[in-house]
């Protein structure tokens, strides 16, 4: 064995002076950066403008993530994208952003173009997507699309579920004639009647209850259609700061706790009616959801299931350049971390692939 | 150099060679012309090239030039690039007959009455001021963003440098020529046809040539901003996806097209004003 008077040279000790530093290194902190820059792919909306909606949503209006950082002088840079994921995938490029939250197509077409981002939690599932057209329309269901100016946003988390309504049909966009609109320009371009029909999400609603708007499709039935979004952390922000990383998660897992929890879905909905949503169309938007399983973080194999049919579909359909694996671009390290520090492990169900629930290991 | 050595060895008489090497001197020189203005273009790919494979910049702010080939060519044979191009140019082609056709009324009508000049050229002045795309919100409350805005603002762009040089080819029609034309007691039809026509014609199909420009831009502008097909929609397409190689394919072939019409123009014109050379 070795003694102590193998530490006795000079580069012994300075071999057990750096161990030592990097142990204490190790269980210290990593110091933080002073901006931790955050991308979201909603422009705010409503009068004041919010953000309210989704575990992030609710995180951002109580100030979770600053509070989380507020000991180590920690600004937190919120940057809201009226372009959407797209914008978002521009802000990446241009390495203007650590995190982002994201719709699960542009974050993968953002990956198939080469933007080095690592999935680490989901941030919202099952948005909903609606197909609506002027009240005195004729169109009546998905089919009569055929032809028609159909706008939505292109690049954004509604393009695959719009392919798949369309393919169930018996249709492509090649069969439609799209026009790409802003989330905001959705609402305007179809009271105008200068298009046919607009796929959105629950931001079209308000319009049915004015008159203004027939809905003709929801997905309601069917989760194949929905949207998910995604927290994305650069893979640069990832490997220089770990443990900020995780801490970033881990501050906003009181927020999906609060929504996990049926009791407060009213006070939720009266949250995100401060986007300028009448109450009564998120009600109808939310429901028959469960609470327990929208408000989940994990990135289960059901999560990345869905996440992976998604960058097939991009890819077939060319809206993205190379397929990606997304069990290799997803890390679930950090969650399972953040999890762990807020206590929080095994509180949402796991689920397979098929959406079932797994028994708690 | 080949063909020079080629004919020295058929022409053993220098004498004789001079009358024959007149059009092939023209070939050279034409040829050089071409090659001269290859050379900024070909240092442009090369500089690509090398900024791309030295990576300067992202790969998704600058797609290698293979790649954008390889876009290129994908676009091509499964009809998305012709579509989208028949549909730009099926735009184009639509407001420069309604906006080429107002502006030849508006410069015709200026060009002979000095009446209409001065009621209406002030005012046209000023609005020929506003650019497109200050028309545009006004154009989208009147008529939405369907088809008719983009013909209409295109129009717009086309009018103005129409009118404008339609009224300046008539304007300056030699005084001497109408003299003649009066002693010869020609009809307004006879006037116009065989005296104001040919001799406005360089300026008329100068501000035609303008208004190609016009139109090409002011397509691409309204494209971006609201359109289902065509090559801007095909920009804003490739932007949306993070496809910068689809806005690059788009960019050269806007480029493209816009040398082709205006050299398509000047060939008409060429044409147009044979009895200018016969005459003499």
């Amino acid at each position: 064995m070795f003694s102590l008077k193998t530490l006795r040279g000079p580069l012994a000790r300075l071999a057990l002076a750096l161990t030592a530093f990097s142990v204490t290194v190790g269980a210290y902190a990593e110091t933080p950066p002073t901006v931790i820059r955050v991308g979201v792919a909603t422009p705010k909306t409503g009068n004041p403008p919010a953000f309210t909606v989704g575990p992030v949503g609710v995180a951002y209006t109580r100030g979770l993530i600053e509070e989380e950082f507020k000991k180590d002088n920690v600004k937190i840079d919120w940057v809201f994208f009226r372009g959407a994921g797209p914008a978002v995938n521009e802000a990446l490029t241009n390495k203007q952003l650590d995190f982002a939250f994201q719709g699960d197509l542009p974050s993968l077409v953002g990956k198939a173009g080469g933007l080095n981002t690592r999935l680490i939690a989901l941030a919202g599932t099952r948005q909903h997507v609606y197909l609506a057209v002027p009240p005195d329309s004729p169109i009546k269901s998905v089919k009569d699309l055929k032809g028609k100016r159909v706008g939505f946003s292109i690049g954004t988390n509604i393009q695959t579920p719009i392919n798949r309504i369309l393919a169930a049909n018996g249709l492509t966009e090649r069969d439609i004639r799209v026009v790409n609109l802003s989330v905001e320009g959705i609402a305007p371009a179809l009271t105008s009647k200068s298009i046919d029909a607009v796929f959105s999400w629950v931001q079209i609603l308000p319009l049915k209850d004015k008159g203004l708007a027939r809905i003709v499709f929801s997905d309601h039935e069917n989760a194949a259609y929905a949207c998910n979004s995604g927290v994305l952390v650069t893979d640069e922000f990832a490997r220089k700061y770990p443990q900020t990383t995780t801490r970033l998660l881990k501050a906003l897992l009181p927020a999906n706790r609060w929504l996990a929890d049926p009791a407060n879905t009213n006070a939720y909905i009266s949250l995100v009616a401060q986007m300028g949503f009448p109450e009564k169309t998120l009600h109808e938007d939310q429901d028959g959801e469960d609470a327990l399983l929208q408000s989940s973080p994990l990135l289960t194999d059901y999560a990345l299931s869905l996440y992976q049919g998604v960058a097939d579909d991009a890819f077939r359909l060319k809206l993205a350049r190379t397929r990606v694996d997304v069990k290799q671009w997803a890390d679930r390290s950090f969650l399972t971390a953040a999890l762990q520090q807020a206590q929080l492990t095994g509180f949402w169900p796991t689920l397979d692939n098929n959406g079932r629930k797994l028994a708690a290991k | 150099m080949s063909a020079d050595s080629s004919t020295a060895v058929i022409l053993p008489a220098p004498a004789a060679a001079t009358p024959r090497t007149a059009p092939l001197a023209g070939v050279l020189v034409k040829t050089g012309h071409v090659l001269v203005g290859a050379i900024v273009p070909l240092l442009l790919l090369a500089l690509w090239q090398h900024a791309a494979s030295a990576h300067w910049l992202p790969v998704q702010l600058l797609p290698s030039p293979a790649l954008v080939y390889a876009s290129f060519i994908d676009l091509w044979q499964s009809g998305d690039l012709t579509s989208n191009l028949a549909i730009s140019l099926k735009r184009v082609g639509w407001s420069l007959l309604l906006g080429g056709g107002a502006g030849l009324v508006l410069g015709v009508l200026f060009g002979f009455s000095r009446r209409a000049r001065a009621y209406l050229y002030p005012t046209f002045e000023v609005v020929a001021q506003f650019p497109v795309i200050g028309w545009i919100p006004l154009l989208i409350i009147f008529v939405g963003i369907g088809e008719p805005l983009k013909v209409l603002a295109i129009s717009l762009a086309v009018i103005v440098p129409v009118t404008v040089q339609t009224t300046k080819g008539i304007a300056q029609v030699p005084r001497p020529l109408l003299d003649v034309a009066r002693v010869y007691r020609f009809s307004l039809a006879q006037t116009i046809t065989r005296v104001v026509l040919p001799s406005a014609l360089p300026t008329l199909f100068n501000g035609l040539r303008q208004a190609v420009m016009q139109a090409w831009l002011a397509l691409v502008f309204v494209e971006l901003l609201a359109a289902g097909e065509g090559v801007g929609y095909l920009m804003v397409w490739g932007r949306q996806l993070l496809q910068l190689d689809l806005v690059v394919v788009a960019m050269i072939l806007i480029g493209l097209v816009g040398v082709v019409l205006d050299r398509l123009l000047a060939v008409l014109e060429h044409r147009l004003q044979r009895w200018r050379r016969n005459a003499f």
